[in-house]
């Protein structure tokens, strides 16, 4: 099992999306595939058509009260399962702290399901708070979608930042940036993608165009590769899924 | 998750006139509509019987190219075109993709070996919900054999995880508009197999380290498991049964007391699996002890109520056949084969029993007299606690922590100083015999009042008057047992035992005791 988190300080930058698509491409090559959606908009959720409820309550998710396979449903799409949020993950960070080790308790979650998975996407709100430190114990990967403009900059070097000042908490947790919501006809958006790439070579290949054809994902409440396949757009998540496991 | 539901569909007329009736109650869209000719694939051991598992090869009458369909009791977990459009025999000839990869790891490089072929029109249903979800699905299959035989149109319903009540609704709805009849056969008959697991069987040494002695132990542990694994399908000898519920106990002790020994991650996933080894087989063994202690129980009513029970024991049996069916399809699911493969696998690792914890490279016998002196520690404390007015669970929870001691001794056993380890053994069995007697007449007599409610609607009044007196029977064993749990308990917190605790290790050079 491996666990991916797609992640930002900043909203807007395209989470859900990568985290609903590239979820949809894993899973149709054959990989068994959950989302836990830990954002309390739900947009994975909504994305997924899934009504936005929690069977026993995320709290009880979080504290280990109930399991996390309860509170799964399964997607229209074989392999691809959810875990569905609900406007209570607001209070994610506090559940996290009035329990013990909060740090851990999202990594214990998931390893009570890690024998049916292949992969595990976690669709986490923006910030940096005790819900993204947890994330960042509990994931392998941390996929952050940088639309490439001054204030996202900022923000991937911030989280470069924390990252490097807090090696116990990450461990050996992988940084995956990525190029979101590009508009190549924008000269800004191509300058400040060769700046951040000279910045960072370790930043992905793989971009993902600014595109209604992934807008519309909201009004099909469906991925991008179920109604749009073979699109410019849904060929970019398929080649960035491809980048990424090479760099599992 | 919900299992899936087979119909046969008994109303006269095709798919069209079916979903006719169908689409007034239920919202569907179709999602496929397939003819095709297709084959059950296995390898000749029957490996994917055994994983309650089929891999179908599809090749579509008309246009388009072959398929592999490979699934799990009618859902789907890899769907592929085939390059080649012949049957595939070698692992070689699978799709190359994730999933197909865990079908090669599971059928371990054997040939598939080609079952039986049909023509079959195949539909597949989504029923939707108000947000247009997929609850469940309908898969219409009408087949027949190659000489032209028609196969009866089987209905399966298969209920989406997380959404089984709305599947249920689904199905009553279906039930209530077309004819139909229950429990269909899949068109594929389950082949019964066995394949063993290998598990190395060498002994324990005081100079082994805590990683190896744990690995050892667990090993010979998951041998009993896999030794008793097909008497425990066949259901033909409850001994088997019982024997691998005690190994899978035993697991369990050691790895929840393998911290720091055992790979963190890897204790903390096997245990959540083991737990739920051990719960899907307590239905059937509890099952067990009903059928067998029963005669003993009605052999000291009156002669007129024993007659009055017979019909009872129909009930016992029905329902631990019932117990038995439900345990056999876990017990095959492909949950418990991925979790059987990951564990030997775990086990056969040198890898993952390298510098994997603190405690790891310390001499096992140091790191397990450490537990067993915590495990006496807490069974002495919490046992004291115990009055006449506890309630019934902290006698419960007590025989748990008197099994992890027992467990951890007895598993360790060849290693310790044997007079010292029978000193506190003979008490602490004693003791567990006494707080087994009372939790089984616990368990006992409240299954027995559920299954008796079988026979309320009979209106087999007898019968019913004849278990409230095992039941009273039960109680009054359930009584001198917990009458005798404070003189058992007694003798084993005794200076006796304390002074065995501390010789259980036994010096390397004259092999006396220490301390």
């Amino acid at each position: 099992m491996k666990v991916l988190a797609t992640y930002n300080i900043k909203g807007g930058v395209g989470k859900t999306a990568t985290a609903v698509n590239l979820a949809h491409v894993a899973a149709a090559e054959g990989n068994r595939v959950l989302v836990w959606d830990l954002d309390p908009q739900g947009a994975a959720t909504f994305y997924f058509r899934v009504k936005p409820k929690v069977k026993g309550g995320g709290k009880a998710i979080v504290r280990g009260s109930i399991e996390l396979g309860d509170a799964i449903k399964a997607t229209d799409f074989d392999n691809l399962d959810l875990v569905p949020a609900d406007f209570s993950y607001r209070h994610l960070d506090l559940w996290l702290d009035d329990a013990k080790k909060p740090l851990a308790r999202i990594r214990r979650a998931l390893l009570q399901v890690s024998h049916e998975y292949d992969y595990i996407f976690l669709d986490c709100p923006p910030s940096i708070s005790l819900t993204s430190e947890s994330v960042f114990r509990a994931a392998d990967a941390l996929l952050v979608p940088t639309i490439p403009t001054t204030l996202s900059l900022r923000t991937y070097e911030q989280l470069d930042r924390f990252v490097e000042e807090n090696p116990d908490m990450v461990r050996e947790l992988k940084i995956l940036g990525f190029f979101s919501m590009v508009d190549r006809h924008k000269r800004l958006h191509r300058r400040f993608m060769t700046e951040l790439r000279t910045a960072h070579p370790e930043m992905l290949e793989g971009t993902i165009p600014n595109s209604t054809d992934i807008e519309r994902m909201g009004v099909h409440r469906e991925p991008i590769g179920s109604y749009g396949k073979g699109s410019r757009a849904a060929r970019s998540y398929e080649s960035l899924w491809s980048e990424i496991q090479t760099r599992l | 998750m919900s299992k899936v539901r087979r119909y046969e569909v008994t109303a006269a007329g095709d798919f069209a006139s079916v979903l006719a009736v169908l689409t007034d109650h239920v919202g569907l869209q179709l999602v496929s509509l397939e003819e095709v000719e297709r084959s059950w694939l296995d390898t000749a051991a029957g490996t994917l019987a055994q994983t309650d598992t089929t891999l179908e090869f599809r090749t579509p009458k008309g246009e388009g190219t072959a398929s592999l369909t490979w699934a799990t009791d009618g859902r789907i977990l890899v769907h592929d075109s085939c390059v080649a459009a012949s049957v595939p025999v070698q692992v070689g000839d699978l799709p190359e993709s994730a999933a197909f990869a865990r079908l090669a790891r599971l059928i371990d490089g054997e040939s598939l070996v080609l079952g039986p072929t049909v023509n079959s029109q195949i539909a597949v249903l989504a029923c939707l919900d108000d947000e247009d979800k997929t609850t469940a699905r309908f898969v219409f299959d009408r087949s027949e054999t190659l000489e032209g035989i028609a196969l009866p149109m089987l209905l399966e319903i298969i209920p989406l995880r997380g959404y089984d009540s709305e599947a249920a609704a689904i199905e009553k709805l279906v039930r209530r508009s077309v004819a139909l009849s229950e429990s269909a056969t899949p068109m594929k008959a389950l082949v019964k197999n066995a394949t063993g697991t290998r598990a190395n069987s060498s002994g324990l040494s005081s100079e082994m380290s805590a990683a190896s002695a744990w690995r050892v132990v667990l090993q010979q542990l998951t041998k009993s498991i896999t030794d008793s694994f097909s008497g425990v399908l066949s259901g033909n000898d409850p001994e088997d049964l019982h024997a691998f519920r005690v190994a899978v106990r035993r697991i369990r002790t050691l790895l929840q007391d393998g911290g720091d020994v055992i790979d963190p991650e890897s204790r903390d996933r096997f245990r959540h699996e083991y737990r739920w080894l051990g719960d899907v087989t307590t239905p059937t063994r509890d099952a067990d002890v009903h059928l067998l202690e029963f005669p003993e129980l009605v052999a000291s009513l009156p002669q007129s109520w024993r007659d009055d029970l017979a019909p009872f024991n129909e009930v016992l049996i029905r329902h631990r056949n019932e117990c038995q069916a439900s345990m056999v399809t876990e017990l095959r699911s492909i949950r418990r084969a991925e979790f059987g493969s990951a564990w030997i696998e775990f086990l056969s690792d040198e890898d993952a029993w390298t510098g994997c914890g603190e405690l790891s490279d310390e001499p096992v016998l140091r790191v397990v007299i450490r537990r067993v002196e915590k495990a006496h520690r807490e069974l002495v404390k919490n046992g004291g606690k115990i009055t006449k007015k506890s309630p019934a669970i902290s006698l419960h929870e007590l025989r748990k922590e008197g099994k992890r001691l027992r467990y951890l001794l007895e598993c360790f056993g060849p290693r310790f100083d044997q007079e010292a380890l029978a000193t506190i053994l003979r008490p602490l069995r004693d003791l567990q015999d006494v707080l087994g007697e009372f939790q089984d007449t616990e368990v006992q007599g409240e299954a027995l009042f559920e299954l008796a409610g079988e026979l309320a609607t009979t209106d087999d009044h007898p019968a019913l008057v004849a278990i409230g007196g095992v039941v009273e029977q039960l109680g009054v064993r359930g009584s001198t047992a917990r009458n005798e749990f404070s003189k058992v308990f007694g003798r084993f917190d005794d200076r006796k035992v304390q002074r065995a605790m501390n010789r259980l290790e036994v010096t390397k050079s004259s092999g006396k005791k220490k301390r």
